[in-house]
């Protein structure tokens, strides 16, 4: 019983953080199991304390440079990737924009016939030529902005 | 050399001045790079740890708000870097009452392999064997530079529980080198 209660304290015994009173000393000198609990609770310490302390390689901090320079490359390639699926993007939407207007005219064919057009343009009138325009131009107004965001990259890059 | 007092080499590197980070890394390195190469054993993966330590510094400093010691907050990475490392480890209960229940040999009268060099080995396997948490707060304890304040905060507990808490661990480490590791 005695073993028991003293064994949570062992380790603070073992470091000198707890001081064993009489009672406590009484009974490690009289008990094998307990002296050899502390016995070993100050091997340990003494070994913890001695642990080897490994230093770092020489070009430590030069290797975390280079780690630092190539994730930031490889953010930036991420971002350039995106811009430039953006640019693609807003490219692709505009010429389907335009082959829309031209298909919704009835105009899509080998051969463009201007005066259809200058005639379509007279005739149709705004309405349904609007939606269209509108498209182009939401799709001009992204292309700007990613060519903006590109620019304004760049800048800050340099 | 001085040393750049913390809060302006943190407005430095935040600046995106790299002098100022690898500055840093000089003043971390050694206590980073030795806090985990007492977990890991492995000299190179703990080296690559090391380093993601530092990256993940650098992508944080801009959102580091000087609310914790820079210190602190490194090895809170440490800690967290680690527990990626050893995830059922990080999770690992540091309750006493789980250790109470592990049958335990008791110590043998002739225990003179105790303090050779088997020992020490035995002894750094036990410890890898511990909660990520209890690994820090032993070898961050027995590290020249660390203090118990830099270990409270970095393991979110008061200053009165990482005594008892140290004392927890190396119980559990007693243990393990009397069961485990005989």
């Amino acid at each position: 019983m005695r073993c028991d209660d003293l064994e949570p304290l062992i380790e603070g015994i073992a470091d000198g953080s707890l001081p064993m009173s009489a009672d406590d000393e009484a009974h490690v000198a009289s008990c094998a199991l307990c002296s050899q609990r502390i016995a070993r609770a100050r091997s340990i310490e003494g070994l913890l304390a001695m642990r080897d302390v490994a230093q770092p390689p020489a070009a430590f901090a030069h290797t975390v440079m280079a780690r630092v320079v190539q994730e930031r490359w490889k953010a930036e390639r991420a971002i350039d990737l995106g811009f430039n699926l953006a640019i693609a993007a807003g490219i692709l939407v505009i010429v389907a924009a335009g082959a829309g207007l031209l298909w919704s005219l009835g105009m899509l064919s080998v051969t463009i016939d201007v005066d259809a057009i200058v005639q379509a343009l007279d005739t149709t009138g705004t309405g349904r030529l609007l939606s269209q325009v509108q498209t182009i131009a939401m799709s001009a107004v992204l292309l700007t902005m990613a060519l903006v965001l590109w620019w304004w990259a760049e800048a800050a890059r340099e | 050399m001085r040393a750049t007092p913390e809060h302006l080499l943190v407005e430095r590197c935040r600046q995106g001045d790299e002098t100022a980070f690898r500055e840093l890394v000089d003043q971390y390195k050694g206590l980073v790079f030795a806090l985990i190469a007492r977990s890991i054993t492995n000299r190179a993966r703990a080296e690559e740890l090391a380093q993601d330590v530092f990256l993940k510094v650098h992508k944080g400093l801009p959102f580091f708000r000087g609310e914790a010691k820079l210190s602190t907050w490194m090895y809170r990475i440490v800690i967290n870097v680690l527990s990626q490392e050893r995830p059922e480890l990080a999770t690992a209960s540091l309750d006493d009452r789980d250790d109470e229940d592990r049958p335990r040999v008791q110590p043998a009268a002739d225990d003179r392999a105790f303090g050779d060099l088997v020992m020490k080995d035995r002894l750094q396997k036990a410890i890898e064997q511990l909660p990520v948490q209890y690994q820090v707060l032993i070898n961050g304890h027995y590290l020249k530079g660390m203090r118990y304040e830099d270990l409270a905060e970095a393991l979110n507990m008061p200053m009165g529980t990482v005594k008892t808490h140290l004392h927890r661990a190396k119980r559990r480490l007693r243990h393990l080198l009397e069961t485990e590791y005989r």
